[in-house]
């Protein structure tokens, strides 16, 4: 992958940024990736919400996660629609061992063949002014 | 069910896509989305041979307000709202069944092409909707066909589904439009030109995509009753149903674990009961086609194949031209306009009302049409 500079890290592109949303961005930059963990029925939910939407419950924790998950899908864009994401590059699915689905990249080398069942692991990404990314590398 | 055969579609128009394609491309711009929403209508009132003020109610698509376009249409009616396509249609039936309304026109216009409408990247359409759309932007993730790239790949992945098998859509819609007059894209291709074509987001081809093209479509539908003194070839609104998955809809969950089958199959019992006839008794298909990956999901999921054979049945059976299910017989989204669904309405009641030319299928009495736009999936059944 070529980047225009080698020395400017990409700008991370527009951020939903919701009264929830907020305190995952702050443990990203901790390097903790946690998660909305409901006190009730111990159910974690992505993306963060007011209520446990399995339970509706609002007694919700955020507790930090392994970094462990199993790819369920991937594609690769050929096609550019981001400064930061310049074609190709990967988006692939991950199923976190915790249980929600969570969209990131991979890292690294990719499998031979298909990526789906692979074992993955969180890393962090430097982004332009410091902003961490979680991404997955192979485990 | 209440509202079967309550209302019928009386009048339909359209405007002139092929002809605006040109056009746009050149960089003109013939209307904006009000402009081609008013030319629809006018072409709609005419087929119905009413006046205007026999309407009381309208619903406009989801890129026009309702009470500009009334007034640009100068309708003074009783009710009205915006919707898709699918939830016009049905919210007009419910209104003439709860007497709100009698005669709905039902308009969209929409100059995505020239207005430079964005479909992917940093201000991606419908996000306040769709959170997926953008939520996902951080990684890059923000184009709608990534959204069907990643449930295809899945797919695949679980059926044992092929690029080959995928590529049958577009070369059968090809097959049709190429037959329509109208469509944008007349041109044959061959299972080979898809293979060949350039990938936007792999898995997904070019030839996977919906055009982005401006234009606009009307439709009169009226009570039953009236709509018979009306016309003398109402197309009668057999059936609806609904079934949606909002679940784990922002990180993908039931694109990626159940592919919308789920609510595909309640939507078809509901749908095909109401009607009283089943799978085997629709002579057309009209599947909403932003992607080509929404038709074999749809097939599937309403039964036209059983689980895991739609790729046997699309090379065994067909839906392509001679084919047993002929599907978006006009050439659909990929192939004769991206109206949002719109334009299979208007084919649909094309098909019933056999003025189809040379795409009519013959003795049509049914027509289906499905639309599954972010897991709302939703059915309506047209019928003589």
């Amino acid at each position: 992958m070529s980047t225009p500079s080698q020395t400017a890290l990409p700008a991370m592109p527009k951020r939903v940024m919701g009264l929830y949303d907020k305190p995952f961005w702050d443990h990203i930059q901790q390097r903790k990736l946690s998660l909305q963990c409901c006190g009730k029925c111990n159910t974690f939910q992505y993306p963060p919400g007011p209520i446990c939407s399995a339970c509706t419950s609002e007694d919700l924790n955020w507790v930090e996660l392994s970094g462990k998950a199993t790819i369920i899908s991937w594609v690769v864009f050929q096609r550019t629609y981001l400064p930061a994401y310049p074609a190709p590059y990967n988006v692939i699915t991950v199923k976190l061992d915790e249980g929600p689905i969570f969209v990131s990249n991979l890292e690294g080398p990719t499998p031979e063949g298909s990526w789906i069942g692979a074992r993955v692991s969180l890393v962090y990404a430097e982004m332009a002014e410091g902003q961490l990314l979680p991404r997955f590398k192979l485990a | 069910m209440g509202i079967r055969r309550a209302a019928a579609v009386v009048g339909i128009g359209q405007t002139d896509w092929l002809g605006d394609y040109e056009k746009t491309k050149k960089g003109e711009r013939p209307a904006d989305s009000y402009g081609y929403g008013a030319r629809a209508f006018v072409n709609a009132l005419r087929d119905a041979g009413i006046d205007r003020s026999e309407i009381d109610g309208l619903i406009v698509g989801p890129t026009t307000a309702y009470e500009r376009m009334g007034e640009i249409l100068g309708l003074e009616t009783r009710w009205g709202g915006q919707a898709d396509a699918v939830q016009a249609m049905m919210q007009a039936v419910m209104a003439i069944e709860t007497g709100m309304a009698k005669v709905v026109a039902l308009v969209y216009g929409n100059n995505q092409r020239s207005g430079g409408t964005q479909y992917g990247g940093p201000d991606a359409s419908g996000a306040a909707s769709f959170l997926s759309y953008v939520y996902h932007a951080p990684w890059g993730l923000t184009s709608q066909g990534a959204l069907y790239a990643m449930m295809l790949r899945a797919y695949m992945h679980e059926r044992g589904f092929t690029e080959r098998d995928m590529g049958q859509v577009a070369v059968a819609q090809r097959g049709w439009s190429s037959m329509n007059p109208d469509a944008v894209m007349q041109e044959r291709v061959s299972i080979d030109d898809y293979l060949a074509s350039r990938y936007v987001c792999e898995p997904l081809h070019l030839l996977d995509y919906c055009l982005i093209n401006d234009g606009g479509v009307a439709l009169i539908v009226a009570e039953a009753s009236i709509a018979k003194r009306m016309s003398s070839h109402p197309v009668f609104i057999e059936a609806l149903g609904r079934s949606d998955l909002n679940k784990g809809a922002t990180i993908l969950e039931p694109r990626l674990t159940n592919f919308y089958l789920p609510a595909q199959q309640q939507c078809a019992e509901q749908v095909f009961n109401a009607a009283g006839i089943g799978p085997q008794d629709i002579d057309v298909a009209q599947i909403y086609d932003s992607f080509s990956v929404h038709v074999p999901l749809a097939l599937e999921g309403y039964g036209y194949c059983a689980v895991g054979e739609v790729a046997k049945f699309m090379a065994e059976q067909g839906i392509g031209p001679g084919g047993k299910l002929p599907v978006n017989t006009s050439g659909g989204h990929l192939s004769d306009s991206y109206m949002q669904g719109w334009n299979h309405q208007i084919e649909s009641v094309k098909q019933i009302r056999g003025t189809a030319g040379k795409r009519q299928v013959e003795n049509c009495r049914f027509v289906h049409y499905s639309s599954d736009v972010a897991g709302k999936c939703s059915s309506i059944i047209y019928g003589r």
